[in-house]
């Protein structure tokens, strides 16, 4: 194969050249004077760029919004409590014990006890689901409670046996 | 272009850092203590979240005392966690476990309030999350030779309203209250 097609254009072409000759050619030297824009176009790009960010902060914002809406109580089911005084006046007796202990039988019984002083706006499913909510709530707070009492309980068993050596050392 | 996905990035960014902030709340992972249930005869997981709290809030009765006490002091909190495991011999948790834990009570905002040791009761750490002046929550860790628990309460922890709640529904006498005066 001659290379004379590169140098002066005879010979057998390359296909390869010849596209490459065809894709740069639109840009090879054209004898025309250069046209200058009277008026420069203005680019709307930046402002879509920014009120599209805006829109998808907004939209963002909205859904954790709508997120934390959702968790948060509904009044109305809060103030509808009507229940006999005589049938709250029985509870804190029922609840105390059957918190404190541990047992399922005794989670059963407390739940149908106290299904009575329930607002009657909260589904059964609800209701239980408060229950029980409740009940690990209360779980909690005394193992919480339990736990912190172990500081307080450390500090108090140290004392009276500096005193028993402190006695000892001035008697 | 550019711009567009500059703006895009930083948002994003600005997004994803308000969402971290918002989960950056005094939360712990315990899942990774999930395989110690196995090993456990007695395990307590309580995960009680600001819906349930809510929830439970409604069936509290006011007009008894103690539960009116309770009932306020749930009010402001996100969510209690309580993970508790008992086990019948010793060496059942590793100290990985208790790092994993650790690590993220070094985290910016807890602070060590109590750490106590004791061969009879193991050990016992106390930590506070502090934004700003406020109390954001709190963390107990214990580790026994059959035991570790971890609570986690999350939101602002009121000390004097959970002092308040002693002797009540089986709760014992903590002192808080006195030792926090003595302390001062």
């Amino acid at each position: 194969m001659k290379d004379d097609y590169l140098w002066d254009k005879t010979g057998q072409p390359d296909p390869e050249i010849q596209k490459l000759e065809e894709i740069l050619g639109t840009l090879r030297y054209q004898p025309w004077p250069l046209e200058l824009p009277v008026s420069r176009r203005r680019s709307y790009f930046p402002l879509l760029a920014i009120a599209a960010s805006l829109l998808l902060a907004l939209f963002a914002a909205g859904v954790w919004l709508q997120v934390r809406n959702q968790t948060a109580p509904q009044p109305r089911e809060a103030k509808a409590i009507s229940t006999p005084s005589s049938v709250e006046e029985k509870k804190p007796e029922q609840i105390i014990p059957k918190i404190v202990a541990p047992s399922p039988e005794v989670i059963a019984v407390n739940h149908k006890h106290r299904h009575r002083s329930v607002p009657t706006a909260l589904s059964t499913r609800e209701r239980e689901e408060a229950l029980l909510a409740k009940q690990q709530l209360m779980m909690a707070l005394r193992l919480t409670t339990e736990k912190l009492s172990l500081v307080h309980r450390k500090p108090q068993n140290t004392t009276p046996a500096n005193q028993i050596k402190n006695q000892h050392r001035v008697g | 272009m550019k711009a567009l996905f500059r703006i895009n990035l930083i948002l994003s960014l600005l997004i994803a850092l308000a969402v971290v902030v918002q989960a950056q709340d005094s939360r712990l992972q315990l899942s990774s203590l999930d395989h110690l249930a196995a090993k456990a005869n007695q395990t307590v997981d309580v995960s009680v979240d600001e819906r349930l709290m809510k929830m439970a809030a409604k069936v509290f009765n006011e007009k008894d005392v103690d539960e009116r006490e309770v009932k306020k002091l749930v009010e402001g909190l996100k969510g209690i966690y309580v993970k508790s495991f008992e086990f019948d011999t010793e060496g059942q948790y590793s100290a990985a476990d208790l790092e994993t834990i650790r690590m993220q009570l070094r985290g910016p905002g807890w602070t060590r309030l109590v750490n106590v040791t004791s061969k009879k009761e193991g050990n016992l750490e106390v930590y506070l999350l502090f934004n700003g002046d406020v109390v954001g929550g709190l963390a107990v860790l214990h580790s026994d030779l059959k035991e570790f628990t971890v609570v986690n309460i999350v939101g602002p922890v009121d000390l004097d309203k959970l002092a308040s709640l002693e002797g009540q529904f089986g709760v014992p006498e903590l002192g808080i209250e006195k030792t926090k005066k003595n302390e001062q």
